[in-house]
């Protein structure tokens, strides 16, 4: 397959249901290398259980997840449930995946460095050394060196999830994928953490943004796909979405979302 | 006799005899709280487990340990030891009555007592953990043993020092149950102490006197422990 050298990531007619209600109704997507694709929705249209989807956190009903060309082995067990059969390939897998969560969740129990070497440290299997020397490098980048030494609960909500993006760095990911990364930020704290997001995309990694942004989704991500009761509503370059609003779900969540702007 | 002589570490004085039980009543306490930190988180563990046979196993344990007297489940392990050990000796072809040693049968019973509260302590401690700090471990590629390891164990162990702290100090006035098996820790040799000498009221106080420093001195670790942990939660680093 020649496409899987283009392609960091593919993922295929994801379906979930909680109980009776079927969140996600078969979302395909395709991220080759270098992409940085915004997913928008309303709250509640499934994007971030599509994006918890793709690494596992949720296991899907249905669908397929490959990854720089290798395919992840799912099984139905005898419920007829979905679910990974090889837990060393998921674990791989997951490491290949940076994950930035609405809320942080840096290890509190941990400092700011200990939190960036943990990953290349355990999971990696890295030098001590090697990995402090890359975690520096990592912490001048979020502009958080001289914070080395401190704990999660003495920083901002801002300064906290610029630590959990140098975390997922470490790991050298494939992908990186972020889980609404500002929505739980002050609203002057989030242009610091957008800022460290628009230089990733800069320097060519391949991002999932779950965002509720529209500034970054317009001017930052080369994709956008739009969500909406479970499906793919609408997707393409920005221009296309935002210049030609495709389809009239579309038109009514960017009003909406302009009208906030405006109030 | 007055009392320093009585108190002397000399021929005629308990001091020696003291302070060696004292020691056994911390070696005993020590022992039973790892025999009741292992039990209990096992329990723990159960109690919140999504299978509910797991769930029924835990309960009955609580039940049965903390609604028996102490006193009462040490006899059972002392004299149902004696049983059993009395059983496997005749099927190998012993004869005559056989001693379960006080030490073990005390730490054991002490400590399953102390499980039954431990595992209380883990449970709540388990729930306070906030779940997103072992989601970013699964998704960082952890194995499950690196996420109990580096991440579960750390935080649980935070949230529950308070609640041990109690337990410690429960299981150290239980050890003094013990006594009633023979085994010679503080409680024994003050009534021994007493018992000899017809100063009763003495050694009893002196006995009390010697508890106290057992849990006065263990609070203060407890508390500088709980201090260090804290640590990390405070919100400003220099104060």
């Amino acid at each position: 397959m020649n496409q899987s050298i283009e392609t960091a990531l593919s993922v295929s007619n994801i379906c979930k249901s909680f109980g009776s209600v079927q969140v996600l109704k078969g979302i395909s997507l395709d991220a080759h290398r270098g992409d940085v694709i915004s997913i928008l929705g309303a709250s509640g249209s499934g994007k971030s259980t599509f994006l918890r989807c793709i690494n596992l956190l949720e296991s899907p009903d249905e669908g397929r997840i490959v990854l720089d060309g290798e395919v992840i082995e799912m099984k139905h067990n005898a419920n007829g449930r979905l679910l990974p059969s090889n837990t060393r390939q998921v674990e791989a897998m997951r490491s290949k995946l940076g994950m930035v969560f609405q809320s942080f969740n840096l290890w509190s129990h941990m400092t700011v460095l200990q939190n960036i070497i943990e990953g290349p440290l355990r999971v990696l299997k890295r030098s001590r050394a090697e990995c402090i020397e890359e975690a520096e490098q990592l912490l001048h980048k979020v502009g958080l060196f001289d914070r080395r030494d401190y704990y999660p609960a003495h920083l901002s909500g801002g300064q906290q999830q610029r630590v959990a993006i140098a975390r997922a760095l470490a790991m050298n990911p494939q992908v990186m994928l972020f889980d609404e990364p500002t929505s739980a930020l002050d609203p002057e704290l989030v242009g610091e953490v957008l800022r460290v997001m628009r230089s990733l995309a800069e320097e060519g990694r391949t991002m999932l943004v779950v965002t509720h942004e529209m500034g970054f989704a317009r001017h930052v991500s080369n994709r956008v796909v739009f969500m909406a009761q479970g499906v793919i509503d609408a997707q393409g370059t920005p221009d296309e979405l935002f210049e030609g609003l495709p389809t009239e779900r579309f038109r009514q969540f960017v009003a909406s979302h302009n009208q906030r702007a405006n109030d | 006799m007055d009392l320093l002589q009585l108190l002397s570490f000399g021929e005629h004085g308990w001091g020696a005899a003291l302070l060696k039980a004292a020691g056994m009543t911390v070696l005993l306490t020590l022992s039973a709280l790892v025999v009741g930190a292992l039990v209990g988180s096992a329990v723990a563990a159960a109690k919140l487990s999504r299978r509910r046979i797991f769930r029924y196993i835990g309960d009955v344990y609580s039940i049965l340990f903390r609604g028996i007297p102490e006193l009462l489940v040490i006899y059972l392990f002392y004299f149902g030891g004696a049983t059993v050990m009395g059983a496997i000796h005749h099927w190998f072809g012993g004869e005559g009555f056989v001693d379960t040693p006080p030490f073990l049968v005390g730490a054991l019973a002490v400590g399953l007592i102390s499980a039954s509260y431990q595992a209380e302590v883990y449970r709540g401690a388990y729930l306070a953990v906030a779940k997103g700090e072992l989601e970013a471990a699964l998704a960082i590629g952890m194995t499950w043993g690196m996420r109990i390891r580096r991440v579960l164990i750390p935080q649980v162990w935070r949230y529950a020092l308070p609640g041990l702290g109690n337990v410690w100090q429960m299981t150290l006035k239980d050890s003094a149950l013990i006594s009633v098996i023979g085994l010679v820790e503080l409680m024994r040799a003050s009534q021994v102490a007493a018992g000899s000498s017809r100063q009763y009221f003495t050694f009893y106080i002196v006995g009390g006197a010697c508890y106290l420093i057992l849990t006065g001195l263990s609070g203060r670790l407890f508390n500088i422990a709980e201090t260090r942990v804290q640590r990390t939660q405070r919100r400003n680093p220099n104060a």
